[in-house]
């Protein structure tokens, strides 16, 4: 048993949280306010070639290790999860499907401008009355000529009001359920296909999140992302742990921005005398946060070994999002108590990463879903 | 233009110091980074390597295993290659031997210009740059602010900041500078960098490379011992004066005057 990052892994944790430290921490609180894209920003930092982590060295990517990459959400998530949640997008659903199934001219106009930064790429799965229960998809695509017509409206598309290009995800045939689904490729300024409604959310505010429609969007036959027919669920399955274990990364990025924020403040914030962290009730949170936050860091990196292993692990990386997700939600919630009011002042971080830390409950698969999942898992077919 | 780069891997700003007790040692949290001029320094060769169109940079460093880091940072920034001058026979050593052992590497290699931060943030002496310099026989030009090559007339021109105004120096290569803030803004390592880094070759040297005696490196050929660290002193409490303004005010700058001396 061996618990350490490789060497190389622990060089790339500090390279990459002295860029966020440097390039993001610093603008987090602005992006939050503003909750507009932050361009700039993504010029800057896309340029440094981090976008590719997880692809092949031919696409312009680094082709590293499923740790590797979790360290990267983590820390990205650390600097301001706004922002994050538009980079992981482009980085993993946004172009997944693309990467597996597309063509080579697709990879050369979608995957290596998206790696680059240079387009904006996202996946729509969730529909106003579907999300977590993917059956109830009532996007379309149906089949005409040589090519695909797709109708239908999606909702809570991350990135979606200023994508380039999107997955789709629709029904070949309402009939067969599950077994209907498809993923298809379609790009901004197809006939038909725009972008409605921007959402005003809680919190990661700076990443874009709304409505793209679809109405009569015709696609050629090579935009079908997939090798058949029907198993657009199949391929979910196969991408669902690396989407879960990157949830909990961004669940532990939430939970050590607000504990990093939340420690220095006791350090320093003098009551009766003493600085807070001096008395029990304040030590006991950190004990507590520091042991949750470390059980949640083995349980996400284990997940993600054992992805890069090739072992089965989907009560694994369900767990580690679990988890992560409700040891985040408390870890944000004792920081705005050791703030005391000033966790209930915009001047002050810890409203921010609150209201943040509300997203990983849904993202990745509600915790609902999930708990029910592993207890299924655990106690099998009865 | 090659160049030779001098680094050193120090405790991060934010890491915990503590002075153990009875001042034998000093105690710092495992939070470790390049070291902030050295930064410089390094950005400061790429530039010029870059300008210059040729050459290479090499990054080198004196110490543990943990000082590797520093290395592949400068890797991952842009450098070319990493020296890892790794015995424990040198370690525990001052500015001289450490010095001398930096000087005792670099003679074999081939340099046109050698560039360190101003000082390190640990120690801050400031004194392994002008000493490794007197070691080559090659002079040296420190707290450099802004620095010119000429590869045709294999000279620098160096500003340099001083009381009240600034200097201007001209130098023959080789030569070695130090840097100090506001020389260059040190660039973010690109992933090509970091990749690069990390499957960099860090080439060793120990004692026997350096040719250097065991007498002469390390804790036994230092010329300094520390007799004892001391806490610094701990800051009075803030004087807060109060009442009405003029008053206060007058009381201010009695206080100033008279109390802190400052006026």
């Amino acid at each position: 048993m061996d618990f350490r990052f490789s060497e190389e892994q622990e060089f790339f944790r500090k390279t990459i949280a002295e860029i966020v430290d440097k390039m993001i921490v610093p603008k987090a609180a602005e992006i939050d306010e503003k909750d507009e894209f932050p361009w700039e920003l993504w010029k800057e930092f896309s340029k440094l070639g981090y976008l590719g982590l997880r692809y092949p060295e031919e696409y312009g990517g680094m082709n590293a290790d499923k740790v590797t990459t979790m360290i990267f959400y983590e820390e990205i998530t650390r600097g301001s999860v706004g922002f994050a949640q538009s980079v992981i997008m482009n980085m993993l659903m946004g172009t997944y499907f693309i990467h597996r199934f597309g063509t080579e001219e697709m990879k050369k106009r979608c995957l290596i401008p998206a790696i680059r930064g240079e387009k904006i790429a996202t996946i729509c799965f969730t529909e106003d009355q579907s999300g977590s229960d993917l059956a109830a998809t009532r996007t379309t695509a149906v089949r005409d000529g040589d090519g695909w017509v797709i109708n239908g409206t999606k909702m809570w598309i991350t990135n979606g009001p200023i994508c380039d290009f999107c997955t789709v995800l629709a029904s070949t045939d309402p009939s067969k359920g599950l077994k209907g689904l498809n993923f298809f490729l379609v790009e901004k300024g197809t006939p038909g296909f725009s972008t409605g409604q921007v959402l005003n959310k809680l919190g990661c505010r700076g990443t874009l999140t709304g409505e793209l429609i679809f109405d009569n969007v015709r696609v050629p036959a090579e935009n079908f992302l997939g090798d058949e027919l029907g198993k657009g669920v199949v391929y979910v399955g196969d991408i669902l742990d690396e989407v879960r274990i990157m949830t909990a990364a961004m669940a532990l990025g939430i939970a050590r921005a607000a504990y990093d924020e939340a420690l220095e403040f006791a350090r320093k914030r003098v009551a009766f005398g003493n600085p807070i962290g001096r008395y029990q009730l304040i030590r006991a949170k950190f004990a507590e946060m520091t042991a949750e936050m470390q059980a949640a860091r083995l349980l996400m990196y284990h997940a993600a070994w054992m992805l890069d292993q090739g072992i089965p692990c989907r009560k694994e990386a369900a767990m580690a999002k679990l988890y992560a997700t409700e040891v985040c939600q408390k870890v944000v919630d004792e920081a705005t108590r050791i703030y005391g009011a000033n966790g209930f002042a915009y001047e002050y971080a810890p409203q921010r990463h609150f209201r943040d830390a509300r997203f990983v409950l849904y993202g990745g698969g509600t915790q609902e879903v999930l708990k029910d999942f592993i207890g299924r898992l655990i106690i099998g077919k009865i | 233009m090659n160049i030779v780069v001098l680094v050193k891997q120090v405790p991060d700003s934010e890491a915990m110091v503590q002075v153990r007790e009875g001042g034998s040692a000093v105690e710092v949290e495992d939070k470790y980074t390049l070291n902030f001029f050295d930064s410089l320094a390094v950005e400061e060769a790429l530039r010029i390597k870059e300008q210059v169109g040729s050459g290479k940079v090499t990054v080198v460093t004196l110490g543990t295993q943990k000082s590797v880091e520093a290395l592949r940072t400068g890797v991952a920034m842009g450098a070319d290659e990493a020296v890892l001058l790794d015995d424990p026979a040198l370690i525990g050593g001052d500015e001289y031997v450490t010095a001398k052992a930096l000087a005792q590497a670099i003679k074999n290699m081939e340099y046109d210009l050698i560039l360190c931060g101003r000082e390190a943030f640990d120690d801050s002496s400031g004194a392994v740059g002008p000493l490794v310099a007197e070691f080559l026989g090659i002079p040296h030009i420190t707290v450099a602010v802004k620095i010119e090559v000429s590869s045709e007339q294999r000279t620098v021109t160096v500003e340099r900041e001083v009381e009240g105004g600034k200097e201007i120096l001209k130098a023959p290569l080789p030569v070695l500078l130090s840097a100090q803030k506001g020389l260059n803004e040190p660039r973010v390592p690109p992933i090509t960098g970091v990749m690069k880094a990390m499957r960099t070759e860090i080439k060793r040297l120990d004692l026997a490379a350096l040719d250097l005696p065991a007498t002469e490196a390390g804790v036994a050929g230092a010329k300094q011992e520390v007799l004892r660290y001391h806490r610094p002193p701990e800051r009075p409490p803030v004087k807060i004066v109060e009442g009405e303004v003029p008053d206060a005010v007058r009381e201010l700058v009695k206080l100033l005057k008279e109390e802190a001396k400052v006026i």
